[in-house]
C-alpha cells in the first residue's frame, strides 16, 4: 500500500517482499548490456528456500515489490486483528477479487485481511478447497513477513497472531449468515465481468458450485464415525441459506486437489496477475529444496 | 522417520502406543530412540525453546524428525501480543520438536491428548501452519476444546503434510 507508492531504492542486503512469493534479500544490483541497452537488474534470493529472482530495476514498482513492513505497519496489523470481526463478502466472486488484490497489492495489512476475513467466514461455514489454500498461503506470507519485521522465529510470529485470533480458553465462535449480511450492507453489489477469468483459475468454480464444494469439504474432513456425529450436530445449526446447500447432495469426494500442487509457492503463483510477471525470473518452477 | 526421545520415565506401553498414533498420522515410521537426561542448568518450568536448543540430537538421517517427550512443565512463551501457554515447541520446518505431557495426569489414559500435541509440534516441523478446523491437531493448542480432541488432521493438513514428507524424501 503506502510502501509501494513510494519510490523504492534497493541496495544489497535489503529485505523486500515480493508479492505472493515472500520475503527476499537483495543480493546484487548491477547493470547489464541487453540488446545494446544498459539495464539495471536487481537480484534477490527468497529467504525461505534460496530461490533466486532477477528483476529489471524499472519493473520493481510495477511488480509491487516493497520493503519488509516496519514496526508501525506491524502495530496497525495487530490492532486490526484485535478489532471487531471483519465480515467477508458472502458473494464468493467479489470476495475472490478483493482477496486477489489484497494478496498482491495490500501489503502486510492485505495479508492480515485475507487471513482474518477467511477465518471469520470459516466460522460460518467450511471454506471451499481453493479458499482454504488461499488462507494457508496468506497465513504463510503473513507469518514470514512478521517474523522478518520483528526479527523473531516464524512460530513466534504465528503464535502472536493466533493468540489474538484464537484467544486462550475460548471456544470457536459460531456465526450466522445474518451477521455477514448486515455487515456487508448492499448485498447484491456490482456485477462482475469476464475479467474474473484473469484470476488464472484461482476461482474456477461455477458460482453455484461454491456452497456445494464447501459442504463436500465438510463431509470430507470427517475422520471417524464419532467425529462425524459431532460434525452433523454442527450442520444442524446452520443458517437457512446454508441448509439449502447442505440439502443438496454433496459432490463426490473431490479426488484430492488438482494434481496435488507440488509446492506452496507454485500454489501462490496462479493468483498473480500476468502483468506482475518479472521479466527475468530465475525461480525454478519448483523452488530448490531447503537447506 | 520420527525418532522419539524420552526425557523422563514412561511406561513402554505408552511409548509404543504414541509411536503407533504418530505413524498413522504422518504415514512415516516412528521408533523410540532411547532416553536422554534433561540438560543441567535448566529448571522446571522449562523454557521450551532453550530446552530444545540445549538437547543433543540422537543419530538420525537428514529427513528424520526428532521428538523429545518430557513430563515436566513448560513456561508460557512471551510473544509480541502476549503470553502463549506452552505444551510443546518446534521451529517451522525444523528437525526437532518438543512436547510435554505435564498437562496429563495419567499418560496411559491421556495418551490421545499427548499424541495430539505431539502431532501439532511435528506438524510444524513439516511446515504446517495453524488450522481453522477445531478438530484438527493443527488448531491452536491453547484453545478450550483442543485437549479433548482426537488425534486427527483434517484433509488440508493431512494432504499438506504428505506432500512435505514426500518432498523431503526426494
Ligand atoms: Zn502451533
Ligand atoms: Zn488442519
Amino acid at each position: 500500500m503506502a510502501e509501494t507508492a513510494q519510490a523504492l531504492t534497493l541496495a544489497v542486503g535489503d529485505r523486500v517482499v515480493y508479492p505472493n512469493q515472500g520475503v527476499c534479500r537483495v543480493t546484487s544490483v548491477e547493470s547489464k548490456e541487453v540488446a545494446g541497452q544498459t539495464l539495471t537488474f536487481v537480484t534477490m534470493k527468497r529467504e525461505e528456500d534460496g530461490a533466486v529472482v532477477m528483476v529489471p530495476e524499472a519493473k520493481v514498482r510495477s511488480i509491487g515489490l516493497r520493503k519488509v513492513a516496519g514496526r508501525a505497519d506491524v502495530e496497525r496489523v495487530f490492532s486490526f486483528l484485535r478489532s471487531d470481526s471483519d465480515k467477508a463478502n458472502l458473494d464468493w466472486k467479489q470476495r475472490a477479487r478483493t482477496n486477489v488484490e489484497r494478496m498482491s497489492q495490500g501489503g502486510l495489512m492485505g495479508l492480515a485481511e485475507v487471513v482474518k476475513g477467511l477465518q471469520v467466514l470459516s466460522e460460518l461455514r467450511p471454506l471451499p478447497t481453493k479458499e482454504r489454500e488461499l488462507y494457508d498461503n496468506a497465513r504463510h506470507l503473513l507469518v514470514a513477513e512478521l517474523a522478518a519485521s520483528l526479527h523473531v522465529a516464524e512460530v513466534d510470529a504465528e503464535d502472536s497472531v493466533d493468540l489474538v485470533l484464537f484467544p486462550p480458553g475460548r471456544e470457536r465462535p459460531k456465526r450466522t449468515a445474518e451477521e455477514f449480511r448486515s455487515a456487508a450492507g448492499d448485498e447484491d453489489g456490482m456485477e462482475l465481468g469476464e475479467d474474473l477469468l484473469e484470476l488464472g483459475g484461482e476461482m474456477d468454480l461455477a458460482p453455484e458450485a461454491e456452497p456445494e464444494e464447501a459442504q463436500a469439504e465438510a463431509e470430507e474432513a470427517v475422520p471417524a464415525p464419532k467425529a462425524k456425529g459431532a460434525a452433523k450436530g454442527k450442520a444442524e445449526k446452520k443458517a437457512p441459506a446454508e441448509k439449502k446447500a447442505a440439502a443438496k447432495k454433496a459432490a463426490p469426494r473431490g479426488e484430492k486437489k488438482p494434481a496435488a500442487k507440488p509446492e506452496k509457492k507454485a500454489a501462490a503463483k496462479p493468483a498473480k496477475k500476468p502483468a506482475a510477471k518479472p521479466a527475468a525470473k530465475k525461480v525454478p518452477a519448483k523452488p530448490a529444496k531447503r537447506k | 522417520m520420527i525418532r522419539l526421545v524420552t526425557l523422563d520415565a514412561y511406561d513402554p506401553k505408552v511409548i509404543d502406543r504414541l509411536c503407533k498414533v504418530l505413524y498413522t498420522a504422518f504415514g512415516v515410521g516412528c521408533e523410540h530412540a532411547g532416553d536422554m537426561s534433561l540438560p543441567a542448568g535448566q529448571h522446571e518450568p522449562f523454557d521450551a525453546q532453550e530446552l530444545l536448543k540445549a538437547l543433543p540430537s540422537p543419530r538420525a538421517y537428514a529427513d528424520d524428525k526428532i521428538l523429545y517427550l518430557t513430563s515436566r512443565k513448560l513456561k508460557p512463551r512471551s510473544v509480541i501480543s502476549g503470553e502463549v501457554p506452552c505444551s510443546g515447541f518446534a521451529n517451522q520446518n525444523g528437525p526437532r520438536a518438543l512436547v510435554s505431557s505435564a498437562g496429563v495426569k495419567d499418560p496411559e489414559a491421556g495418551l490421545k491428548q499427548i499424541a495430539r500435541h505431539a502431532m501439532h509440534q511435528l506438524g510444524h516441523t513439516w511446515e504446517l501452519h495453524h488450522c481453522l478446523d477445531p478438530r484438527c491437531a493443527m488448531y491452536p493448542p491453547w484453545t478450550l476444546p483442543y485437549d479433548g480432541g482426537d488425534t486427527f488432521f483434517d484433509t488440508f493438513c493431512r494432504d499438506k503434510s504428505e506432500q512435505r514428507i514426500r518432498l523431503a524424501k526426494s
